[in-house]
């Protein structure tokens, strides 16, 4: 035999106390009579002097100790291994998203999901098993398979919130093997339904239970944020934001944006209900800094009321062209916005003098060692084996939000020859034919690339106004100042890098809101990665003579938007609702033996007072 | 006093007593109430010749009177220490009591003897005046040896009650002013009074603690006689059943008394003595 509850056990201190009371023996006031005659006649029990007496054979006594030990063993919930029908399986996904921080819930959604949470756990049966899945940046499994409630409850009292956007699809994908091919399997949801990435998960059969948290929406939340030179004035900064309102009402606040600290423009916005406002604020910067914008507002959501960005002054970017004759390309590199353009017709070294190098169909004797934009060229390690060329290949998708594609379309643009190659790993397609991708851009060996599979030539590209544009963006994108700038950036939950050059021993960083911390760093290391970035807000890393701030915000429109989803959608076409309430098994022997127990005292309690 | 003065005790039996008093006897002798007639011998006296009878039957015939004789009355009054108890003391109402009825059978020319127990609390020349009181003049120093008694002591009622039964020369009307709280009991002396003749009014003095105990809670009771204590826990839920035990008590005496021809009243000090003395003796016909 077991217990479920070994520490109820621990009632087994009261058994002596019962004995106690019976030979404990009260304290009296002594009272003058003119005599005890009637007295005697009238009682039974007698005297003693000493405050105890000898424990006499007492059948209540034996029947008190007998009940009050049925008592604690059935606290301590024993049990019998034995075989029999297998219990539940739960899976409760306890979503930790920014959101979840609305504080529309008393004190705030998560801790009123984690209340429910502790309800699912309280009114597991005994052969129950539950699993406690925690859906934040990443998803946790706080708790693998158990039927011991403490377990699970201590699990649950480690879970915190955090200011990443949710990603349930995870969460759910490991659910799935937990409770598939189980008739009685079920995974808990809790959460505000603020998720974006559900549409690819179908909905197999699951049992999902979605438990909701969140009462309104009472929202307003910076959800973009760049800064960029000013289009008209390259000597001025441009910061772009846009404010989100959740709200169904229009809200009148007030944004503050600093640089470095220092305010520089405090403005007035009205933003319509559930609208997103775009806005510009332009300023002169004269030094590396961070703007930070600060919305104004008392709402459900602070955590995204705050955004910061780091700029550094621009520089001009010095740019390799190695072509044979691309007069196209040439001029749009020159029109740039503060380019540089040295034009060369082979390349023999690594090209570190510059900024980056483009290729244009010119397979170059050493590869260069900065950023690379590769025209109809390819390193041999980049591709696998390529196959034949593809003949008059035609545009069939294209990453439109990609930072390479601003402002630009592909509409008219025809092609004659592209390569054929499969997209690897490090890129993404950000043009693509139904064969093979058309161009490519990624990140390897911590150089960007960007590859084109044809020849602009061999297309009428040159000739539609996308293609400056294109190239305009490449040189940004390419550029090692925007390159910094992007990995100074993150998302909450997302890692921080910090490469160096020379040997360090150590780095400090000081998370916002917290103490410096000291992380030791291998010796002969060339990076570190932190990941402890749950909070929104500015990290300061420090590694040798480096010395990086990193912005991390939450800019999220889902979790911005704090309107408590009625339903959850999955898959094409499946959806599940919000389930407040449902069927469910309470027990009551706690209370049952509890009071149990009170009587019992009582009436001990009583019984002397009438037999004294 | 003036309405006391009014009153005469009653006695169901005839006197016995030698001294001649106002009370109906068995004896013959002088006095206006008539009793029989006897056929006259030579030699006795001729003014008690019926001479009306003479003349119609031609025979002598004396006529005899009833002899009035004085009726003893004996109080016996309890001072021990259970006495002093109440408010006022169960001593002090059971002095006004016995004053009370020494005065009504003083004022009927009755003998009044009172005997004290405990002995030690009265001294010899006061013990000496209250055994033997007669005649209304001795109404005022019968009340001032009365007001000489303390209360102390330790009880033996059985004891006392037979001594008194046995000094008395002739039997009365016995009145026993006590609470009766005595461990060894009542029954004997009792017994020795009944079986010397005596007709018994007994009053039982109780103090309103007794019957209505206010203390409550874990108590230890010391008995102020013997010392001895008692541990009990007393509550209000337990009052009636106290009561109860103090009412099967006095039951309990009330039939012994009845099965011996006598009276028993229940004297609570807090009730008025007028209550006791105008109601409930005079309804009980102990006087009237």
């Amino acid at each position: 035999m077991n217990f479920l509850e070994p520490t109820a056990l621990a009632f087994a201190a009261t058994l002596p106390i019962v004995v106690l009371f019976y030979l404990l023996k009260r304290k009296r006031v002594v009272k003058l009579v003119s005599s005890t005659l009637l007295w005697q006649k009238f009682l039974a029990e007698t005297q003693a002097s000493a405050p105890f007496q000898r424990l006499r054979h007492n059948w209540l006594l034996i029947l008190q100790l007998l009940l009050l030990t049925l008592v604690i063993l059935a606290l301590g919930r024993p049990y019998f291994a034995s075989k029999q029908k297998g219990g539940r399986m739960l899976v409760a996904i306890l979503d930790a998203s920014a959101s979840m921080q609305a504080r529309d819930e008393t004190p705030s959604r998560f801790e009123k999901a984690k209340k429910d949470v502790g309800a699912l756990i309280d009114n597991l049966q005994a052969s129950d098993q539950m699993v406690l899945l925690l859906a934040g940046a990443h998803t946790e499994v706080k708790q693998s398979p158990t039927a011991n409630k403490s377990a699970l409850r201590r699990a649950l009292a480690g879970c915190a919130v955090t200011s990443a956007s949710g990603r349930m699809a995870e969460a759910l994908r490991l659910a799935q093997p937990l409770v598939k091919d189980r008739a009685e399997a079920e995974i808990h949801l809790f959460s505000d339904g603020a998720t974006t990435d559900l549409s690819e998960l179908e909905n197999e059969g699951l049992r999902l239970v979605y438990h909701r948290a969140g009462t309104r929406a009472m929202n307003v939340g910076i959800v973009t944020l760049d800064v960029r030179p000013h289009p008209e004035d390259p000597t001025r900064r441009a910061v772009f934001a846009s404010f989100l309102n959740a709200t169904t009402n229009a809200i009148d606040t007030e944004v503050e944006l600093r640089f470095n600290g220092q305010l520089i423009e405090t403005r007035p916005l009205t933003i319509g209900p559930r609208e997103t406002l775009p806005q510009v604020f332009s300023t002169q910067q004269t030094e590396d800094g961070i703007f930070t914008l600060l919305v104004m507002a008392d709402d459900d959501l602070p955590a995204d009321n705050i955004a910061s960005i780091g700029s550094a002054l621009p520089q001009p970017t010095k740019v390799l062209l190695v072509t044979r004759g691309n007069r196209f390309l040439e001029k749009a590199l020159a029109a740039a916005p503060n380019t540089e353009v040295t034009v060369a017709k082979e390349l023999a070294d690594t090209a570190l003098g510059f900024d980056f190098v483009v290729l244009d169909g010119v397979m170059p004797v050493v590869w260069p060692e900065v950023n690379t934009m590769a025209v109809q060229v390819a390193r041999t390690n980049w591709f696998e084996a390529a196959g034949k060329n593809l003949e008059a290949p035609a545009i069939v998708d294209v990453k439109a939000t990609h930072p390479l594609l601003r402002f630009t379309t592909l509409e008219n643009v025809q092609i004659a020859e592209s390569m054929a190659v499969k997209t690897p790993p490090w890129a993404l397609a950000v043009v693509e034919a139904s064969e093979a991708p058309l161009i490519l851009a990624g990140e390897l060996e911590k150089r960007r690339v960007v590859w084109l599979a044809f020849d602009p030539l061999q297309s009428t590209w040159p000739l539609r106004i996308s293609f400056p544009i294109f190239v305009a963006n490449a040189v940004e994108w390419l550029s090692p100042a925007t390159v910094s700038a992007a990995r100074h950036q993150a998302r909450p939950g997302q890692p921080l890098r910090l490469s160096f050059e020379q040997d360090v021993t150590e780095a400090r960083i000081t998370p916002p809101g917290q103490k410096e911390r000291v992380l030791p760093v291998a010796a002969g290391a060339r990076e570190l990665v932190f990941g402890d970035t749950l909070r929104e807000g500015l990290y300061h890393l420090q590694a040798g003579t480096n010395q990086v701030t990193y912005c991390v915000n939450l800019l999220d429109p889902l979790e911005s938007d704090t309107t408590p989803r009625g339903e959850i959608r999955m898959g094409k076409f499946a959806r599940v609702e919000a389930a407040s309430t449902r069927p469910a098994n309470l027990e009551l022997w706690r209370w049952l033996s509890g009071v149990g127990l009170a009587i019992l005292l009582f009436e001990w309690w009583y019984y002397h007072r009438r037999t004294a | 006093m003036r309405r006391l003065e009014q009153l005469q005790l009653l006695a169901q039996r005839r006197a016995r007593s030698a001294a001649r008093g106002e009370r109906r006897s068995r004896s013959r002798g002088q006095s206006v109430e008539f009793a029989d007639y006897r056929n006259y011998v030579a030699g006795d006296d001729l003014r008690y010749l019926d001479w009306n009878l003479y003349g119609r039957l031609d025979r002598l015939f004396l006529k005899l009177y009833e002899e009035e004789r004085e009726l003893p009355v004996r109080i016996f009054l309890d001072a021990s220490e259970s006495m002093t108890f109440g408010e006022p003391s169960k001593f002090d109402y059971a002095r006004q009591v016995a004053a009370a009825v020494g005065y009504v059978a003083l004022c009927g020319f009755d003998r009044v003897s009172v005997t004290v127990f405990p002995e030690e609390n009265v001294d010899a020349p006061t013990a000496g005046a209250l055994r033997q009181v007669r005649g209304r003049k001795s109404a005022l120093p019968f009340f001032q040896n009365l007001g000489r008694i303390t209360a102390k002591g330790t009880v033996a009622l059985n004891e006392s009650l037979r001594r008194g039964a046995l000094e008395a020369r002739q039997p009365g009307l016995a009145i026993v002013l006590s609470d009766f709280l005595d461990p060894a009991g009542y029954e004997a002396g009792l017994n020795a009074l009944a079986g010397r003749g005596f007709q018994i009014n007994l009053i039982h003095v109780l103090a309103d603690e007794e019957l209505n105990p206010a203390t409550y809670g874990d108590l230890r009771l010391v008995d102020s006689e013997s010392g001895g204590f008692q541990e009990v826990t007393f509550g209000r839920y337990r009052l009636a059943a106290y009561q109860k035990t103090v009412a099967n008590f006095c039951q309990r005496l009330r039939e012994y008394l009845a099965t011996r021809g006598g009276n028993y009243f229940m004297a609570n000090t807090a009730m008025p003595l007028e209550d006791l003395l105008l109601k409930q003796l005079r309804q009980a016909e102990v006087w009237r």
